[in-house]
């Protein structure tokens, strides 16, 4: 499948996929991994691994638990450092930043195993919180919040606390808090460990429909198999290594960046 | 939403700690409101004291415990009174706790033809004459809890005097208290030829601050006072209770400030997969430091309102426990709330601190894996 790499506004806005409120999403972002290693003590859970992700693509994580593939987001999204090697979120060296919360907030979105979402906070207010942190005025974090929440099917629940959701719900609440501040990359891991399957699926579908239509970059960790029948491409991992796939040698090698 | 918001929003989630954190702090901050509120009113009545009959300095012995234990020799009335700078002068023995009736009521001891009782308006009977000195005239705010009337006899000490008038003066602790004439009082306290203190009114055009210069010169052994917060600052005991309610004050921050930061560190530790996900969603450590700073915040400023309510309160029992409720009035001043605020505010950022540091170093990608 070809990526997804739309550019303009006004694409969206006219293909009607993306409501007004919503506004239109930033071009997915290129992420080059290079040779990245990370260690624990004596621990190495990360070795040598390297990985091109091409815009708007959406790439599935496999292999079982302590594969590597959790440490890998976090290194991708900043949220952790790496040992030795590189990682570039288009041109910008995620390891090096001094603020990454910066970059976290305008360049990523998470969607986690457990929602994360605080339960004080009703779901609108939950989806807001990105752009909290953005400083988005009040009125426009709102109407994305809406609009963000109807793209994901849950136009009626904003006002709803999250224990009043259900788990698969719950999951698209956070899908719609990820796309909050029009990120370029947007990273799952295992986000739907928590859910059965016909609520699996939907989220698959969603994150899917979602790529298709903003042309934001995925990267997906999950033991779900079914995740690979929604992906682009599929790279299983296997004790901190990653196992390249018959699917990843159909990219094309300057989009692996060998 | 704003962090005030949020701020508010994660206190409402846990409601019965917020409470609790906030009493604690509503109890340091209310003892210091009790105590302010004790101290303006005594200074106010000092005030009023030391400017009977509109007198500009009040003259006691130095170093005495407080100035209602003072000691001064009568005749240095009369030698005042010969400076140029000084227009008039007024004895005065003060009787504490010598009416079985009303212990808290004040009795002055003063001669008859002085400035002070020439200036009293009488609702019934008359002034204190020369002729007699077994009499008295009670302030109209005492003869109704005396239940007291002219012709009645009254005790004081152990004196049993006539009341021959009741006056107004407009000063509520002599309208609380009553009038005898100086060697009555002196009589009545052992201090023959004594007086408490000596009220001074200067003469026109003198400089109030000339004047206590001179007297210090001339008299190193008396303590002049020209203003209420000097007379408090007086006896020894009004230094005691200045500095009780300095180290209260430092108390309650220390308690309050280690109260709201153990709530706040808990709640930090219950909280960090909260700030990991705000951290890895983008907010700065600033900006989580800042949430967990305004709340803090809010449940320390929700304490000092608590504490100003309990302590407006207090200070009026306070006054009756002490018995001083005729001549103190406390005073619950604008300056008392705002320090009270203030010290709220202290307690929330000095307990907020740590707390926020600790949530603005969360680190999301461990918080959120052993979630």
């Amino acid at each position: 499948m070809e990526p997804t790499t739309s550019t303009g506004g006004s694409k969206f806005a006219a293909s009607g996929l993306v409501s007004a409120d919503t506004g239109p999403l930033a071009p997915g972002a290129r992420v080059v991994v290079d040779h990245v290693s990370r260690r624990f003590g004596h621990s190495e859970v990360l070795h040598d691994v390297s990985l091109v992700v091409a815009p708007g693509e959406m790439v599935a994580l496999t292999g079982p638990s302590g594969a590597g593939k959790t440490t890998l987001l976090q290194l991708i999204g900043s949220l952790d450092r790496p040992t030795s090697g590189r990682i570039f979120v288009d041109q910008v060296s995620v390891g090096e930043l001094t603020r990454p919360a910066d970059f976290r907030r305008n360049a990523v979105g998470f969607v986690f195993q457990l929602h994360h979402l605080l339960p004080a906070l009703t779901v609108r207010q939950n989806v807001e919180l990105p752009m909290v942190a953005a400083h988005v005025h009040r009125r426009e974090r709102a109407e994305r919040a809406v609009g963000l929440l109807a793209d994901v099917g849950l136009a009626d629940r904003s006002d709803d606390l999250p224990s009043d959701l259900s788990g698969g719900e719950r999951q698209r609440v956070a899908i719609a808090r990820a796309l909050a501040n029009h990120p370029r990359l947007v990273l799952a891991d295992e986000p739907t460990g928590a859910l059965d399957s016909v609520a699996s699926h939907n989220v698959w579908e969603l994150l899917s429909k979602l790529r298709d239509r903003f042309g934001t970059t995925i990267i997906a960790a999950s033991h779900d198999t079914t995740l690979a029948e929604h992906a682009d491409r599929s790279l299983r991992m296997l004790d901190g290594r990653m196992i390249a796939t018959a699917q990843e040698a159909e990219l094309p090698v300057a989009e692996r960046g060998e | 939403m704003t962090a005030l918001a949020q701020a508010l929003t994660s206190i409402r989630h846990r409601p019965g700690r917020a409470f609790l954190t906030a009493l604690g702090t509503a109890l340091g901050i209310g003892t210091i409101v009790a105590l302010l509120a004790v101290s303006a009113g005594a200074t106010q009545t000092a005030g009023q004291f030391i400017h009977l009959g509109r007198s500009e300095l009040g003259l006691f012995q130095k170093d005495a415990a407080d100035p209602t234990t003072s000691v001064l020799p009568e005749s240095l009335i009369t030698r005042l009174r010969r400076q140029p700078w000084v227009s008039d002068t007024m004895g005065l023995q003060l009787l504490v706790n010598k009416v079985p009736a009303d212990p808290a009521a004040i009795v002055f001891g003063a001669k008859p033809n002085s400035f002070e009782l020439e200036r009293m308006v009488f609702t019934s009977g008359h002034a204190l004459t020369t002729a007699n000195p077994n009499q008295i005239v009670i302030g109209d705010e005492l003869a109704p809890q005396l239940h007291a009337h002219v012709g009645d006899v009254l005790s004081v000490g152990h004196r049993h005097l006539r009341v021959v008038g009741i006056y107004h003066l407009g000063v509520t602790e002599q309208d609380s208290g009553a009038f005898v004439p100086l060697s009555t009082a002196q009589a009545i306290s052992g201090h023959l030829g004594e007086v408490t203190s000596i009220v001074v009114k200067l003469a026109p055009g003198t400089r109030s601050s000339t004047a206590q210069r001179l007297i210090k010169q001339r008299y190193p052994g008396l303590l002049v006072i020209g203003d209420a917060d000097e007379a408090l600052r007086a006896g020894a005991n009004g230094e005691l209770i200045a500095n009780v309610t300095n180290v209260i004050v430092v108390l309650a921050l220390l308690i309050g400030a280690i109260g709201v930061m153990n709530t706040m560190l808990m709640s930090v530790v219950e909280r960090r997969s909260e700030f990991a996900l705000r951290s890895a969603v983008g907010w700065s450590g600033t900006q989580i430091a800042g949430l967990v700073l305004t709340e803090g915040l809010v449940v320390s400023i929700l304490g000092a309102a608590i504490g100003i309510v309990i302590g407006s309160i207090g200070a009026i029992l306070l006054v009756h426990a002490l018995g001083a409720a005729a001549f103190v009035s406390p005073n619950v001043t604008g300056w008392v709330l705002g320090r009270a605020l203030l010290i709220g505010i202290l307690i929330g950022v000095l307990g907020g601190i740590y707390p926020a540091w600790r949530a603005a170093h969360v680190s999301p990608a461990r918080a959120l894996a052993q979630q």
